[in-house]
């Protein structure tokens, strides 16, 4: 090859590289999400999805989108309603094909701290877990491949503005669910009010607190329902997961599941408080529907079993007691705090809300 | 995933402990592996307020079986690394090589199996993790499944 020949051929590449680089090299807005110190900063935001405000503004379109699903009828927003916390009501939800899902709707918010998703922890990342109900066949039952080709035309605007290229795929739509979803972040409460300073509890509400955080100690005369545990601390969660003692045997084998291992059996994640009040009905099958019920379950109703995490065995308020003996005043101020959770900002909140409606 | 329920109930898995990170060889290592290697038995004092005897195997025959740093080896860089230990129920706990090190301690931290001379009771087993000689015992966790030794990245 003539010396010329090699350079023009450089250019030429050079310049193809170049604009094919101007369409890859794109300037999405970064988007910080806030949220308050006591909350801590251990979260999870993958190094490959940025969180951006074109990416949260798709995320948001897509998961209020009916067309991910194989019928055109239910987008994630059905069964994962703002008004309700992003759940529906319902002990068990239909998907495309009218099947109920196996287990209760999870309620949506401070996902951005959460390492372990589904009641039983199985996918590690919000983008692993939108691949989910987007493609089983008893949720919106569609693949990925189809749901990116229903949104072309339409939605190649949105896509370029937050992933820089005309091409959807169904990486791409995982993602921008995941950015949106990260941004769910509930913070406003009466609780989180008098964690500022900026709320005074009623008496039952300051007792309500009290028996959560505490351990029973009858021999020190030091009451205390002992939910802090593992409800513990601003978050309401943890990344554990715990036997609470719904059954000596339990029908949905939960965490083993995953596993295989004998001791995880009837062992789910402890899941979020936050919003509980307007999340009935109650527990991964949805068997409690009131708050009270979920109260007498903890104080009189623990099963035993091999399993039952160690803090809830031999947790009483009575010296030898064998349940956790709150009289019924303590239970309505356990009730109270946890009504302290719901957080009206959060679900009014316009960024959350259904974009095609406004 | 729901349909492993069945094979998972009639043919539970074995428990197990799994090394990985910073290491030459990765292990996991069944009940039996375990009982084979060298036991020493140590005394902590427990949740109820009262010494209980653990007997295990020291946290650094594991380390050294997975060609961890220690010893010699830990130093310069090596001193920032840790290990993560995972529990089955999500919990975890962390120390940093040295804590762990004859080299630079004499407390001896266990990967307990047997308690007072009988197997760990349900919900503690079969793998413990015995810290002897701390104000509280929340380091010596329950049902541990993972060592991941790792670099600090600050
Ligand atoms: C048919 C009802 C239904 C639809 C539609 C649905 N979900 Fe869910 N969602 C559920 C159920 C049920 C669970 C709990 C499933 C389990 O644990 O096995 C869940 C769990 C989740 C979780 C886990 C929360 C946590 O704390 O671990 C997230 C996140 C989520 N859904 C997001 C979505 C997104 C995004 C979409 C749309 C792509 C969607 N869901 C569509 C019913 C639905
Ligand atoms: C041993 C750990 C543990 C303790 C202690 C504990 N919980 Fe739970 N909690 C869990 C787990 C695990 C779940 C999910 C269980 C399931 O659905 O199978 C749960 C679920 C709940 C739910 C239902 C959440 C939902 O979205 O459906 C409520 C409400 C609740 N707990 C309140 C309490 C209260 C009040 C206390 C104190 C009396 C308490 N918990 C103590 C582990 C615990």
């Amino acid at each position: 090859m003539s010396r010329m020949l090699q350079i023009i051929c450089f250019i030429a590449v050079m310049v193809c590289l170049l604009s094919a680089g101007g369409k890859v090299y794109h300037t999405a807005t970064p988007l910080k999400i806030i949220y308050p110190d006591y909350f801590g900063n251990r979260i999870m935001i993958p190094a490959d999805n940025p969180t951006t405000s074109e990416g949260v503004y798709l995320g948001r379109m897509l998961f209020y989108e009916k067309a991910l699903s194989a019928n055109n009828k239910i987008s994630c927003a059905t069964c994962h309603q703002q008004s309700l916390a992003f759940t529906d009501g319902k002990a068990f939800s239909a998907g495309v094909d009218g099947t109920l899902q196996p287990r209760n709707t999870m309620s949506l918010a401070n996902l951005l701290w959460v390492r372990h998703f589904f009641w039983d922890g199985r996918a590690t990342s919000l983008e692993m877990q939108a691949a989910t109900p987007l493609t089983n066949t008893h949720e919106m039952g569609q693949s990925l491949e189809v749901s990116a080709n229903k949104l072309q035309k339409r939605y190649t605007p949105l896509f370029r503005n937050a992933f820089g290229s005309d091409s959807i795929t169904g990486d791409k739509i995982v993602k921008a669910l995941a950015q949106f979803e990260r941004t769910l972040v509930s913070a406003n409460s009466n609780y989180d009010k008098y964690l500022r300073g900026e709320y005074q509890p009623t008496a039952s509400e300051l007792h309500g607190i009290a028996l959560f955080y505490s351990s029973p100690e009858p021999t020190r005369h030091s009451r205390g329902a002992g939910c802090g545990h593992c409800h513990g601390g601003p978050k309401t969660f943890s990344d554990l997961f715990h036997n609470n003692g719904l059954d000596i045997i339990p029908k949905d084998a939960g965490r083993e599941k995953i596993t295989g291992q004998a001791y995880d059996s009837g062992r789910f994640r402890v899941v979020l408080l936050r919003n509980i009040a307007l999340t009935a009905p109650y527990m991964h099958d949805g068997r409690f529907t009131t708050l009270e019920e979920v109260v007498a379950h903890y104080n009189e109703h623990v099963a035993q079993s091999n399993t039952l995490s160690p803090f809830l065995q031999g947790n009483s308020n009575s010296v030898n007691g064998t349940s956790l003996d709150l009289n019924s005043q303590e239970k309505r101020d356990l009730i109270a705090f946890l009504h302290m959770l719901t957080d009206s900002s959060f679900i009014r909140d316009k960024r959350f809300s259904n974009p095609f409606l406004n | 995933m729901l349909s492993r329920q069945a094979t998972a109930q009639e043919n539970p898995a074995k428990p197990f402990l799994k090394v990985s990170g910073e290491v030459t060889t990765p292990l996991t290592l069944y009940a039996d592996d375990i009982t084979k290697m060298q036991h020493s038995t140590v005394i902590m004092k427990d949740r109820d307020g009262k010494e209980h005897s653990y007997t295990g195997v020291a946290i650094q025959d594991i380390l050294e079986r997975a060609g961890v740093t220690t010893g010699k080896q830990l130093r310069g860089e090596n001193l920032t690394k840790y290990l993560m230990v995972k529990c089955a129920d999500g919990y975890e706990v962390l120390f940093s090589l040295a804590e762990l090190d004859s080299s630079f301690t004499d407390r001896k931290v266990i990967l307990a199996d047997k308690t007072e001379g009988a197997p760990l009771p349900n919900g503690k087993g079969p793998f413990r993790l015995v810290v002897p000689g701390e104000k509280k015992p929340a380091r010596s966790s329950f049902q541990v499944t993972e060592f991941v030794v790792k670099f600090a990245k600050e």
